[in-house]
């Protein structure tokens, strides 16, 4: 069983404090969500806790299994257990997917995994062929994030609005992929999402609702009902 | 330069096109850093005399690449002389000492500004010359392979594509540790024939390498040029392409990884006679260390080369601070109907892609090699694997080497 904790996280970017204090503690296996209106901090969440460059830690700790991620780069980050899934994935030219696989240390037959995770989300063989999300389309690019998760298998996997764009097959075949992650390996989902659809799929265990750079509330799936019928006004600081 | 001219009146054995060669690069001298177009070239550590050895040092200087690229369709050429050779129906090869060229006018006067052509006119031991014959289509590559065993290789290599052809050269250069390498290439390319070569130098850090080459292009004919410089100290590559005929296509690639003190100099002329004739240049590399590279290039446009449509691409990747590049593009256009583009980037590995990689587990330093393997895999479309796999073990070397970033 492992644990992800965050404790009073606190965060800037371009000197402006976004995260002003976030708290949190998850355990394997288990779906959070994280909901919220725009402009709440909760993309600067996913990337604080990913490392991304340009965002400055200004106090708190974020650790798995004990491990203070935060003194630890991008990829030591993953390589314990935390992978970011985006809403925008990077294309990167000229760099094949099976080699980025294997040079982020897949186990086993990476090819064969990568093939087989490829058909169960409906990403076309052909397709990864093709540079990491170069020539994707924004469904297929989501589709290949579920690739990579699958095959390197993370402890915790933090979805960064990965429902954005998507088309209801699509979503379908991404959620159902990741519920599928929280039953074969444990894996944990810190899902950041605007919308109510992915959560039928994904079932959350919790949810949380930032505004402006706090988790305001948290609680069971009946909050997303809440936040459907009422909106984040309530909610607001 | 007693020593070095010693040794090239022997091998000169009096011929007269040779003679007149030698005193053409007499009276032109060596360059200097004062030339604009040498200005990046570490002269002040050059001499002639230091490349007198003119008889092999040594017998046996194969590497496992060229030796593989060997086993297929191949000319395996030491020292500027042919040793063997295992070509394909349809491709003859000659060689005479007498020095020649494709060009309409003599040798000497083709190349008397060029000191360095001048050189290797005079001191080349014979002129190379592969001609397809017309309405022959290849299907496998043909590499030339140069081994340098003497403290000089001068050579001449020209190749002659029949009208209606298609042929594709792999160009090989490595070792010749302290050496001085001089090709100077000619291609001529009749109607609709078409021509792929790609030329990769991986010589010795120590080797000087000053290579010329120029492409002489009928009606609808098509060049595509891919040249990839490694290794060498100073690393000198002009490539020219003479568009004569109309819908006459010219594609040049050019491509480097340069560490330590090297000096890539690519110097391109496209120079377009015809109308309706297309050039296409990309130029990408990556410098790191203290080296440092140039990339001037010029597209000429003759009055009455109506429609011609010319390009230029130039990107370059700094891996250390310490790094140059330098990007010239020159136009010279005498006619109003054409198309003409120039774009170019410079800077360091994209800081969102290596984080990409590395928030999927990669580590910080694989990511640097993907991403410079990466820039570096669309100037190898089509290149055999030994040279792939020498671009691979460089870009490892360089990594290895510097401290990115």
């Amino acid at each position: 069983m492992s644990e992800l904790v965050i404790t009073d996280l606190r965060a800037e970017v371009a000197g402006k404090e976004v995260l002003k204090g976030i708290s949190l503690t998850m355990k394997s296996g288990e779906v959070h969500a994280i909901m919220g209106p725009n402009g709440s901090g909760k993309s600067t969440l996913a990337h604080v806790l990913s490392a991304h460059p340009g965002y400055k830690v200004l106090g708190g700790t974020v650790t798995l299994d004990g491990v203070n991620l935060l003194e630890l780069g991008a990829s030591e980050r993953a390589r314990a257990g935390l992978m970011l899934a985006m809403q925008q994935p990077v294309e990167v030219p000229g760099v094949r997917p099976i080699d980025l696989l294997v040079a982020a240390g897949a186990s086993g037959d990476a090819v064969e995994n990568m093939r087989h995770e490829a058909e169960r989300v409906g990403l076309r063989g052909d397709l990864l062929e093709r540079f990491v999300n170069v020539d994707l389309s924004g469904g297929e690019k989501k589709r290949a994030e579920m690739v990579q998760l699958a095959v390197l298998k993370p402890k915790f996997a933090i979805l960064d609005e990965i429902d954005s764009g998507l088309d209801v097959d699509a979503l379908h075949a991404v959620g159902e992929r990741l519920s599928a992650a929280t039953r074969e390996w444990n894996c944990g989902l810190l899902a950041i999402t605007h919308f109510r659809r992915l959560l039928d799929v994904l079932a959350p265990d919790v949810i949380h609702v930032m505004s402006a750079g706090k988790i305001v509330a948290s609680g069971g799936p009946e909050l997303a009902e809440i936040l459907e019928r009422d909106g984040y006004e309530p909610f607001k600081v | 330069m007693t020593n070095f001219s010693n040794s090239a009146t022997v091998r000169m054995n009096g011929d007269p096109t040779r003679l007149e060669a030698w005193d053409h690069f007499v009276q032109v001298g060596l360059p200097s850093t004062k030339d604009e177009v040498w200005r990046y070239a570490p002269l002040h550590d050059f001499s002639l005399d230091q490349f007198a050895s003119f008889e092999p040092l040594t017998n046996n200087a194969i590497s496992a690449r060229a030796a593989e690229l060997l086993s297929g369709p191949s000319v395996h050429i030491v020292d500027g002389v042919v040793k063997s050779s295992n070509l394909p129906a349809g491709v003859t090869i000659t060689s005479s000492t007498t020095p020649t060229t494709l060009d309409r006018s003599p040798v000497v006067e083709r190349y008397a500004a060029d000191t360095f052509a001048l050189l290797a006119i005079a001191l080349a031991p014979e002129t190379l010359t592969l001609r397809i014959a017309p309405q022959t289509r290849l299907s496998q590559s043909i590499a030339l392979v140069h081994e340098t065993t003497a403290g000089v290789n001068f050579s001449l290599t020209q190749i002659v594509v029949g009208e209606g052809s298609y042929a594709s050269f792999v160009e090989y250069f490595d070792g010749a540790p302290d050496a001085l390498v001089v090709p100077l290439s000619e291609y001529s390319v009749a109607e609709n024939a078409s021509l792929e070569v790609i030329t990769c130098q991986r010589l010795a850090h120590s080797a000087w390498h000053i290579a010329r080459s120029t492409g002489y292009l009928e009606r609808a004919a098509s060049l595509q040029q891919s040249i990839i410089g490694l290794g060498a100290h100073y690393n000198r590559s002009r490539n020219d392409a003479h568009l004569l005929g109309a819908g006459a296509v010219n594609e040049l690639r050019t491509t480097f990884l340069g560490s330590g003190t090297q000096v890539h100099d690519f110097r391109t002329r496209q120079y377009h006679v015809a109308g309706r004739t297309d050039s296409r240049l990309l130029s990408k590399g990556a410098v790191a260390g203290d080296s440092r590279c140039v990339y001037t290039g010029l597209i000429e446009i003759e009055k009455g080369a109506k429609r011609t449509d010319a390009r230029q691409t130039n990107h370059n990747l700094l891996l250390s601070s310490t790094a140059h590049a330098d990007s010239v593009p020159n136009l010279d256009i005498r006619e109003n109907d054409v198309m003409c583009a120039h774009a170019s980037t410079v800077g360091p590995l994209d800081e969102l892609q290596r984080w990409y990689l590395e928030s999927r587990g990669v580590p910080p330093r694989e990511a640097e090699r993907l991403l410079i393997e990466g820039f570096f895999t669309e100037m190898l479309v089509g290149a055999p694997a030994e040279i792939i796999s020498g671009v691979s073990e460089d870009v490892t070397r360089v990594l290895s080497e510097e401290l990115v970033g």
